[in-house]
């Protein structure tokens, strides 16, 4: 149990380099650093592993397997805190009523989200990102759903579907 | 060596999204990450008998309570992949988009069907069930002592990572 240890150097390793990428560089989509940070750890501490523990047997292969799904969970869970609960939607409105005395009535907080152009704050942030995946096209005030976005919605709504989620999007 | 390994995987993350499958169909209005939380520890003695089950063979401690640690952080991965349709405001944008007529939507008719309001009391009334905070008949909120604690969190993370503005 020893080899624990591997991811667990592993996912700390990629909080510091997180953290400091953050910090220091602030980068607009910091993602696409945490993805190759982690990809990058990943191997390393597959690297380690294999000179330390040999892949001769199978307790060594169920070992690795084990130490790197547990690495990529941490780091996602870390990654995940980082994106759910500081850009999401519920630490959003958290924040703002934590923040603001004045918004914590339903009817000023909504009114705080509504937009004074065609779209709301909430959409305001996500189509153009939308818009720059490839997985919408907006023309003027309609969005319409390329091939890209449409593969991605089939997925969301064929799990809406075997889960029982209703229309999800947090929407109970 | 490599194909036992891929059965087990392979057995554990089938055995768990057809149980959380099944039990959320049976309880639809149940909270689907305690059923993936409650599942996934439930069903761990499968994979210490792995060995026996599915490679028919007896393997040594290390490798059985491997099969365990795999068990579970696949569990941890389902977690994870389960936010993004039950929760994520994007996902459920296309999703609206795919279901409409001639898959296009205006803005005003996006905001018709999932609009700000609509998430905004939807979250409320979540975050009010999860004792995060309390509203009262004429729509006034109280952060309680959970509320106050999670809005610190945030506002000492954004500070953290310094994120400036988010929603």
């Amino acid at each position: 149990m020893i080899r624990l240890a591997v991811p667990l150097a592993g996912a700390s390793a990629f909080f510091l380099v997180s953290l400091i990428t953050v910090r220091l560089l602030r980068p607009a989509d910091p993602k696409r650093f945490f993805l190759g940070y982690g990809s990058a750890l990943l191997a390393v501490a597959a690297y380690v592993y294999v000179q330390l523990w040999p892949l001769e047997t199978i307790d060594a292969a169920a070992g690795l397997t084990a130490c790197l799904l547990l690495q990529a969970l941490i780091c996602l869970t870390m990654w995940n805190a980082f994106y759910s609960l500081l850009w999401g939607f519920s630490g959003g409105l958290m924040h703002d009523l934590y923040n603001h005395a004045a918004l914590r009535d339903i009817d000023r907080l909504v009114r705080s989200y509504q937009g004074t152009g065609g779209f709301d704050r909430i959409l305001a942030r996500r189509l153009p990102n939308l818009a720059a995946g490839g997985f919408i096209e907006l023309q003027g005030q309609t969005l319409r759903l390329p091939w890209k976005g449409r593969v991605i919605a089939w997925g969301t709504l064929a799990a809406f579907k075997a889960f029982s989620l209703g229309m999800g999007g947090g929407v109970k | 060596m490599l194909t036992s390994l891929a059965i087990v995987v392979i057995a554990s993350v089938a055995c768990q999204v057809l149980l959380v499958a099944a039990l959320s169909a049976w309880r639809r209005a149940g909270n689907v990450y305690r059923t993936i939380v409650v599942v996934c520890f439930i069903t761990v003695p499968l994979a210490w008998f792995a060995d026996r089950l599915l490679l028919g063979q007896v393997l040594d401690r290390d490798t059985r309570l491997f099969f365990m640690l795999i068990h579970l952080a696949l569990g941890g991965f389902f977690f994870h992949f389960m936010t993004l349709p039950d929760r994520s405001v994007t996902l459920r944008i296309l999703v609206e988009l795919l279901v409409a007529p001639g898959q296009a939507l205006t803005a005003k008719e996006l905001g018709r069907r999932y609009g700000v309001k609509t998430m905004i009391t939807s979250r409320l009334e979540q975050l009010s069930a999860g004792r995060f905070l309390a509203i009262d008949g004429s729509g006034r909120i109280e952060l309680t002592a959970k509320g106050a604690w999670f809005g610190r969190f945030v506002t000492a993370g954004r500070k953290l990572f310094r994120i400036a503005s988010a929603n």
